[in-house]
């Protein structure tokens, strides 16, 4: 089996601007991704499904998605599941307001004491979910700017979120085929120390993971994802 | 509601204060300076597709406000067969407030609420002008 790269969850609030539930669903995102879980979790806007590139619609594929919606519509959730993937697990602030007897919730500009108590409530329970699909990390090891991988050709989501999955173009066999989150794994295998010579079978196999590889090109595929490392690791150096 | 209001769409951007300010200034603009001439919708029903918000954009003008360069409440209102009345960018407004700094996400920080209030304040304008029959929006 390859040592495979270290997931991240996403988080996906629906932001709802029309209700205070949707504030709660916003700050309670928020909560996870800055104060609970900061090293265990990333998130994109959820309109970047439509208005943004592939990169930005990749993102569910990528991390294993919870989302967080204020109501019954499940914008969120349903939209991610549209355009990007289908969500690992979804929340449903009215849900879980009614099972928590928290009162109504109001003030979508200014939360009153019910949906402040909704905010903590809900962001617990995400904190909970991201610990079930990508498991705790200890608070300090949120990761740092430094460690991120930088392909010079990768094409990511420029919103203000600034979380699209690198897609990158790569020539195989003639052609152009973009994979998602190849500057991601190799910055991981190289981390490993895993040297060109020997990682062209788990670097392909890992791949797989996150892109559709044609069985017939295979050997293509592996060739070209090789080279590709060897560039990076030289640009590393 | 009322169809002939004009619909109010911040972007729902959650990763910068400048979405932040997007959200207030239409909260601002929505619930302080025209509530009666503006109605707020949310963007995640467009993405979403839902009928109700579609037919409001599809009747009625629309003033978005986006956080960031990928305007994505611009790019929804016309992706659902709405008429973008005035399209606000608030990296823009900054640039003419450079000494109202918006800092925080989930919390505002005080010059992000001014510079909301500003936009929003601007918004208001245009649309005066507009209901007095000028051309400025």
């Amino acid at each position: 089996m390859p040592d495979l790269p270290e997931r991240k969850a996403g988080i996906v609030a629906c932001s709802g601007e029309e209700l205070a539930e949707g504030t709660v669903a916003r700050l309670a995102a928020l909560k996870v991704l800055h104060e609970l879980r900061p090293g265990n979790t990333v998130t994109i806007c959820l309109p970047l499904f439509l208005a943004g590139g592939e990169g930005d619609r990749a993102f569910a594929r990528f991390h294993p998605t919870i989302t967080v919606d204020g109501c019954e519509l499940r914008c969120a959730a349903r939209g991610t599941e549209m355009y990007s993937g289908k969500p690992v697990a979804s929340i449903v602030v009215n849900e879980v307001a009614t099972e928590q007897h928290l009162g109504r919730i109001e003030g979508r500009r200014c939360l009153n004491e019910a949906g402040k108590q909704a905010v903590d409530v809900t962001a617990q329970r995400l904190a909970e979910l991201v610990d079930q699909f990508v498991g705790k990390r200890p608070s300090g090891a949120r990761v740092t700017e430094s460690a991120e991988p930088q392909l010079v050709a990768a094409n990511v989501g420029t919103c203000s979120c600034g979380s699209g999955v690198p897609l990158n173009k790569v020539l195989i066999a003639g052609g152009t085929v973009e994979l998602l989150a190849l500057p991601l794994i190799f910055q991981h295998f190289r981390e490993r120390g895993r040297a060109p010579e020997d990682a062209g079978e788990d670097l392909l196999r890992t791949v797989k993971i996150y892109n559709y590889v044609p069985p017939e090109a295979e050997a293509n595929y592996r060739e070209a994802i090789l080279r590709e490392y060897s560039a990076f690791c030289a640009h590393k150096e | 509601m009322n169809q002939n209001r004009v619909v109010v769409i911040p972007c729902s951007g959650i990763g910068k204060a400048l979405g932040s300010v997007s959200r207030e200034a239409a909260y601002e603009l929505c619930e302080e300076l025209r509530p009666d001439q503006t109605q707020l919708v949310a963007l995640s029903k467009l993405v979403l597709g839902e009928e109700q918000a579609r037919e409001r954009v599809r009747t009625s003008p629309a003033v978005t406000i986006d956080g960031c360069k990928q305007m994505c409440a611009a790019k929804l209102v016309r992706h659902s067969g709405g008429t973008v009345l005035r399209e606000v960018a608030v990296f823009e407004v900054f640039r003419r407030h450079k000494g109202l700094k918006p800092e925080g996400i989930a919390e505002l920080n005080s010059e992000g609420r001014q510079l909301a209030r500003k936009l929003a304040e601007e918004i208001a304008a245009d649309l005066d002008e507009i209901a007095e029959g000028g051309t400025h929006a």
